[in-house]
């Protein structure tokens, strides 16, 4: 099982924890991995649409050169090339003039074949809950874990959920946290929005979102936070002390990145998943991991 | 069958306090939640105040929440509502003052926020002759956006307005929108300064929580992006945005990559002291962790140059 990987900007930048953490348990897991490496940021949802629609053409296209799907580890990445590659696959004149336009300059055209899915996704669609059963080495038992999806990871339904069996990917997370053999605690805002997007435009709603799903969270006896999405990651858990002082309570809901979660129960030390690296202290996960083993 | 409704009760000449008073009401099995609502007011509880108007889910007055879910109760089928028992719950939208039971405050929740974004178009100058036509492919867009019939169901969804009630939302941003595409009005600069206010555009997440909740298809979410899209391309009036957006496009244009530690300082403005101050406790914390990403000191990515040439590609095709 091989995939053009594309990491995206955070999980090297403000999350530096999450690439190696991802890297390791794809290997361990045996996906193949050729990192795509000469390709630009997705736009984040930041860039306007006719600057990242060319750039994520591109992205595609030189996975399509190497025959392989794209394999994300991040939902906003996810999102924005699932958005960009719907319009692109969905309409050949507009595929037609981003090529045109943008691409052929470079030698490169892209035909509409190339798949981009989320390791969450690879792990349900592609690789197979039994295999990843049978991987398990450590059966997270006892560890009480909250989903976070990330938006860009459950909506918008063409482009995320296209079909009614697809649909399923908006539970894929509260059903790993089970398969892994931990307790899940479900929280009201597992869809919702972290507050990631408007910390620039108004600080105060979104360390108020950061403070409404750890606080639930904690609130329902949750050990961590587990979520698919390093942006949210910088704001649940980077701006939880903030959101604390917002909320005036502590908090104190460690938040681990997906592969860090998938890693510690295929048998992974929390060091070799770099926990120590979080702003919210995972002493409570890793007391209870090392217990398990 | 037979059903019972529990329905959310406020009074505001009695005590005000919220409760919930349970009806059951036999009701055939093809009967819609409305038909229920009906049959109370009629025949048991004169009282029960809820809105109600076309009854065939065209105008919206009948939004309100069973079992959780928001949606019209004149449409919404009894049976499908009481596949795990014979109890349905009524209420009305969340986070919106109530003024009686289901009835809730229409000013508040939308109409207000309608009107700040001026939703009239003010038409440049006709042509001299005829009608001010609009190609047909403007108006087609347009005609979808104006198939709003402001349900309210967009704001329902929205991540927003639980924590601030005074985000303008998806419904009436998607108003501003409708004026600001259409090319008859007079200043669609100014359009965009209106969608822009505070609790404006800058202000969604971009969840597409509402594009999802909308019954009509219209597509709020992407409405919001398109204005804010309009606004990178003229110049955005929201100063931090703006640097924020500023420090973004140029990182990777430069880079093609994210330099995540500029654009914290870009953002908050080189010469802004105060907002980098405020910087310190979080760059702090992701020092010790080794963590914070040191801003200019960023690699540029192997197709680097690619990305710059797109970037100026599409800034020209722009213009």
């Amino acid at each position: 099982m091989k995939y053009a990987f594309y990491p995206g900007c955070v999980s090297r930048g403000g999350c530096p924890e999450l690439y190696p953490s991802a890297v390791k348990v794809a290997g361990k897991l045996g996906l193949e991995l050729e990192e795509l490496k000469d390709v630009g940021c997705t736009g984040a949802g930041v860039l306007p649409q006719y600057l990242s629609d060319p750039i994520n053409a591109r992205t595609f296209a030189k996975a399509e050169q190497v025959g392989l799907p794209v394999m994300t580890i991040c939902s906003t990445c996810q999102g924005v090339m699932a958005q960009a590659n719907y319009r692109l696959k969905s309409d050949p004149a507009y595929r037609e003039e981003i090529n045109r336009e943008y691409l052929s300059e470079e030698g490169l055209e892209y035909k509409g074949t190339t798949e981009v899915k989320h390791l969450l996704w690879v792990l349900f669609e592609d690789y197979g809950l039994d295999r990843l059963k049978s991987m398990i080495q450590r059966p997270l038992k006892g560890l009480k874990v909250s989903p976070f999806y990330g938006c860009f990871l459950r909506r918008p339904p063409e482009a995320i959920t296209p079909t009614k069996e697809l649909s399923r990917r908006k539970s894929y997370l509260d059903e790993l946290i089970e398969v892994l053999g931990a307790e899940l605690v479900d929280i009201s805002g597992k869809g919702k929005c972290c507050g990631f997007p408007i910390l620039t435009a108004n600080e105060e709603n979104s360390l108020a979102m950061v403070a409404k799903h750890t606080g639930e969270s904690k609130g329902k006896g949750a050990d961590c936070m587990v979520t698919p999405c390093p942006l949210c990651h910088l704001n649940l858990d980077g701006n939880q002390p903030r959101a604390e002082s917002l909320k005036g309570e502590k908090i104190d809901l460690p938040i681990l990145h997906l592969p860090q979660f998938v890693g510690l129960a295929l048998g992974f030390e929390p060091d070799e998943m770099h926990l120590k690296r979080h702003i919210i202290p995972t002493r409570a996960v890793e007391t209870k991991v090392e217990m398990l083993t | 069958m037979q059903v019972t409704f529990k329905v959310y009760r406020k009074d505001p000449e009695g005590d005000g306090k919220p409760g919930r008073s349970t009806f059951t009401v036999e009701l055939p099995d093809d009967a819609n939640v409305m038909d229920g609502l009906l049959k109370i007011r009629d025949e048991m509880d004169g009282s029960l105040a809820f809105r109600a108007s076309c009854l065939r889910g065209y105008c919206g007055e009948c939004t309100m929440r069973i079992n959780g879910k928001a949606t019209f109760a004149c449409t919404a089928k009894v049976s499908a509502f009481t596949k795990k028992g014979p109890e349905i719950t009524l209420d009305p939208l969340r986070n919106i003052p109530v003024i009686k039971d289901l009835v809730f405050d229409w000013d508040a929740f939308l109409w207000n926020k309608i009107k700040a974004v001026k939703p009239w178009l003010e038409p440049n100058e006709a042509p001299a002759s005829g009608e001010n036509l609009l190609p047909d492919s403007v108006m087609k867009d347009l005609r979808q956006v104006m198939s709003c019939y402001y349900c309210g169901l967009c704001d329902e969804g929205c991540t927003v307005l639980p924590v601030d009630f005074n985000f303008l939302g998806p419904a009436a941003l998607t108003k501003a929108y409708r004026v600001a595409f259409d090319p008859r009005d007079r200043d669609g600069k100014e359009r965009l300064r209106i969608a822009e206010q505070p609790k404006g555009v800058w202000d969604c997440v971009h969840c597409f929580e509402a594009s999802e909740h909308c019954p009509r298809g219209i597509q709020p979410t992407e409405r919001i992006l398109a204005l804010r899209d309009k606004a990178f391309k003229v110049g955005i009036s929201h100063e931090k945005v703006a640097r924020h957006h500023k420090s973004f496009a140029a990182s990777v244009k430069d880079s093609g990559w994210v330099d995540e530690g500029r654009l914290a300082l870009e953002s908050e403005g080189l010469t802004n002291i105060k907002g980098l101050m405020k910087l310190l406790p979080t760059a702090a914390r992701a020092l010790v962790r080794g963590k914070a990403p040191l801003p200019y000191l960023h690699a540029k990515r192997p197709g680097a140059d690619q990305i710059k040439r797109i970037f100026e590609k599409g800034e020209q095709e722009e213009k």
